[in-house]
């Protein structure tokens, strides 16, 4: 029966699951990767921030239990008993229910919760059998392959899962790219852009494997445009800065310019088609208007210029990317300033990529014209600078694995039921690349 | 989450969006559902008018035990002619909508419980024969009844899955509902067995109410000698029979009980999950506190024997 019922193609994210079938455009379900259980939140934190923190204990001290394993001393229905997703949200603000996030700089950090966590995604929300489907599943870059196997033992002890292949989210995020009219060749080769809510990545990938060594994360993401955003209205005193109001007016307002001056400048001449007011509906029926002014091109701004709202890192987002690829083996460099993809919510504003992609020249021609002046008149061939932006940036690596989950071959590459009880779970520790050299 | 829900949740949320003023796009979903049902969503002509169609495995034998009438009585003026591919389409108008709330809502509820519906017919149907039986069955004597009467309607047979089956039969005074089960691992079967002794014991203990529950490995007699059903005895293939009494059939509870009963199979596969789920935690609990143990029983930093530069020893006086 596996054979004809669509894969299932899960992402579980620090901040959402994108959970859904391959061959659709989008995922079925977009929520927060939280879970609500009985008693107090468990874990420390837990607020879903992708930023690293100070590791307070790794998970093989603790088990992996978490603080908590009060579950195993009960006898009833207790495991049944939690929402998660948006359910869990909402459980939780009311009383007896503490939320936890199982997943803390997109690693799994909580074994127990996230088997319930896919055992509801699997049978409340995708309502599939397990046995019928196979799952493609994706994992961040430099995912300790302990991880794999404990993912690999619940898929397929518990779920008994047909199949299984487990991908590199930014691997898949190339795949996404391919929907690009500007991509002509399928490679996995490229130079991925990720920036979600917590945190944002520069990964390297050479025909489909990670240059772990080369990878950078820079600590601006989502949420701190949308405190910049916050901050904006705050010094300006508008009637309503609440955060709520700053994340609409980021996703409504917020683009990318070319030139900050120029920007201030005609801002102020064309005054009236530039600022904006935004209307703010409260749940009561009143309503309030904000005022959007400089913040539509200051806030994406920081990316570019990180001074403007932090102290601490200063790195602009062009030099991360160049110094990324710059510290990757010579002889994929070529590619990856060819293929710079974006993935992820907070490289969807407008222009964003042709502003990046402008500025990671600049540093690219600047450094070729050095060394053809020191080398006294060689001539370069010059070098390709090229960002892709596409339209399913968004849910980049969950519509990656949709692409490729959709593909005839893809079952091939999982691995089977069978093959796990033969092998163990070490089996998940290698995966023949999907979308490859060598396949469609 | 104890008991399972029947409609399509996705379905459900999409269409309550659209209802209710959401930003109108295109859709085109193709989603699953338990059983190897497929549905697709999609927005063929306009934004507006959204197809839902259901393609499910066993449509030929359901259409047989009277899908269409009870498919037109739910969804009656949706129904359009089958998208190709698949077997039931309903679409709905975004801009001819029920005016109030209410009845948008039944309309959301109605559609997402597709699957169910198509299902519910063998259900009613049985139901149905059921009440006709036992009105004949009133008029006479248990001695004098004649054959048919005694013996029951035909048995109905679902093929909904590749290996499995569920088979209906109404009697004058029960209506039997037997599925075939199989499974693929051993672990499983295991777990199975526990909960189906569970579900037999059930009635014996405290639930006098619930219908009785019996499990074998052979066919049961009322399926002897039906076309179609293993007649194999190596205890793969286990046979649970669930007996509707009267009180279960009333027209109050029949709806519920069409429910419940269906999504018995992907209820007990969830909850033998849930149950791996509920001991793996227990193991990494227990192996935690083992590990911890071992730490705690780490010998204390012992005594090396020390050298100087030149190899000499110190001795340690008694």
């Amino acid at each position: 029966m596996a054979s004809q019922t669509p894969a299932v193609v899960m992402d579980n994210g620090t901040g959402y699951s994108k959970l859904g079938f391959a061959g659709n455009d989008s995922p079925s379900f977009v929520f927060p990767t939280a879970i609500a259980t009985k008693g107090p939140t468990g874990g420390s934190g837990g607020s879903g921030s992708g930023r690293p923190a100070i590791a307070n204990k790794p998970s093989y001290l603790t088990g992996g239990a978490g603080p908590g394993g009060h579950l195993s001393g009960k006898r009833g229905t207790e495991d049944l008993d939690f929402f998660i997703g948006d359910e869990a949200l909402a459980a939780a603000a009311g009383s007896g229910y503490g939320i936890n996030y199982p997943i803390r700089h997109g690693q799994i950090d909580n074994w127990d919760l996230m088997e319930r966590f896919w055992s509801n995604s699997i049978f409340k929300y995708l309502r599939v059998e397990p046995e019928d489907h196979h799952f493609l599943l994706t994992e961040p870059p430099l995912n300790p392959p302990e991880n794999r196997e404990a993912t690999a033992e619940i898929m397929f002890e518990s779920f008994n899962v047909a199949g299984l292949y487990i991908a590199v989210q930014a691997v898949l995020a190339l795949a996404a790219s391919w929907t690009s009219s500007k991509v002509q060749d399928r490679s996995l080769t490229g130079t991925v852009i990720d920036s979600g809510a917590g945190v944002t990545h520069v990964i390297p990938v050479a025909e489909g494997y990670v240059i772990g060594s080369s990878i950078k994360s820079v600590p601006i993401a989502g949420r701190d445009i949308t405190q910049f955003v916050q901050s904006l209205l705050r010094e300006r005193g508008e009637p309503d800065s609440s955060l709520q109001t700053a994340e609409r007016i980021k996703e409504e307002y917020c683009y990318v310019c070319p030139d900050i001056v120029k920007e201030f400048a005609r801002f102020d001449r064309e005054s009236d088609d530039r600022f904006k007011k935004h209307t703010v509906n409260y749940a009561n029926g009143k309503t309030t208007t904000v005022d959007v002014g400089y913040e539509r091109f200051l806030a994406p701004e920081i990316f570019f210029n990180p001074e403007i709202y932090s102290s601490d890192f200063l790195t602009p987002l062009p030099t991360i990317v160049d110094n990324v690829i710059q510290t990757s083996p010579i002889d994929v460099r070529r590619g990856l300033y060819k293929n710079i993809v974006l993935s992820g919510g907070s490289t969807l504003y407008k222009d964003f990529g042709r502003r990046l992609q402008r500025d990671i020249r600049h540093l690219v021609d600047a450094r070729i014209k050095a060394s053809e002046a020191r080398s006294g008149g060689a001539k370069s061939g010059g070098l390709e600078v090229q960002v892709i932006s596409h339209k399913r940036q968004r849910h980049g690596p969950w519509f990656g694995g949709s692409l490729l989950g959709q593909t005839p071959e893809f079952k091939s590459y999982c691995h089977t039921k069978a093959e796990y009880d033969e092998i163990g779970p070490s089996i998940v520790r290698r995966f023949a690349l999907l979308g490859g050299p060598g396949s469609t | 989450m104890l008991l399972l829900d029947y409609q399509n949740v996705l379905i459900e949320s999409l269409l309550r969006d659209r209802f209710n003023g959401g930003a109108s796009a295109n859709i085109d979903q193709v989603v699953s559902d338990f059983d190897g049902v497929t549905f697709h969503i999609s927005t063929p002509e306009s934004k507006t008018k959204i197809l839902v169609s259901l393609r499910i495995k066993c449509y030929q034998e359901l259409v047989q035990y009277g899908a269409q009438s009870v498919l037109e009585r739910e969804y009656g003026p949706y129904i359009v002619s089958p998208e190709s591919g698949y077997d039931f389409s309903v679409q709905v108008d975004l801009e001819d909508l029920p005016a109030d709330q209410e009845g948008k809502d039944d309309l959301v509820r109605r559609i997402s419980l597709l699957k169910r519906n198509a299902m519910a017919a063998p259900f009613e149907q049985a139901f149905d024969e059921f009440h006709q039986l036992s009105e004949e069955a009133s008029k006479y004597t248990s001695e004098s009844a004649p054959q048919g009467i005694a013996e029951g309607g035909e048995t109905r047979a679902i093929h909904y899955r590749e290996e499995e089956a569920i088979y209906v039969k109404a009697s004058h005074d029960r209506v039997t509902v037997i599925f075939s089960t199989i499974f693929r691992e051993e672990t499983d079967r295991i777990f199975g067995k526990v909960f189906l002794q569970e579900f037999v014991d059930a009635r014996r203990r405290a639930i006098q109410n619930a219908p009785q529950v019996l499990f074998r490995n052979e066919p049961p007699l009322e399926l002897q000698g039906f076309p179609g059903v293993s007649t194999s005895t190596n205890g793969e293939v286990g046979y649970i029979t669930f007996v509707l009494f009267p009180r279960h059939l009333s027209k109050q509870r029949r709806d519920e009980v069409i429910s419940h009963i269906q999504t018995f199979r992907d209820y007990f596969h969830y909850h033998i999950k849930a149950s791996k789920a509920f001991i793996h935690s227990r193991m990494r609990k227990r192996t935690a506190d083992f590990l911890q143990v071992l730490r705690r029983a780490r010998p204390e930093a012992e005594e090396k024997e020390r050298k100087t530069a030149s190899g000499r020893t110190f001795k340690v006086q008694a």
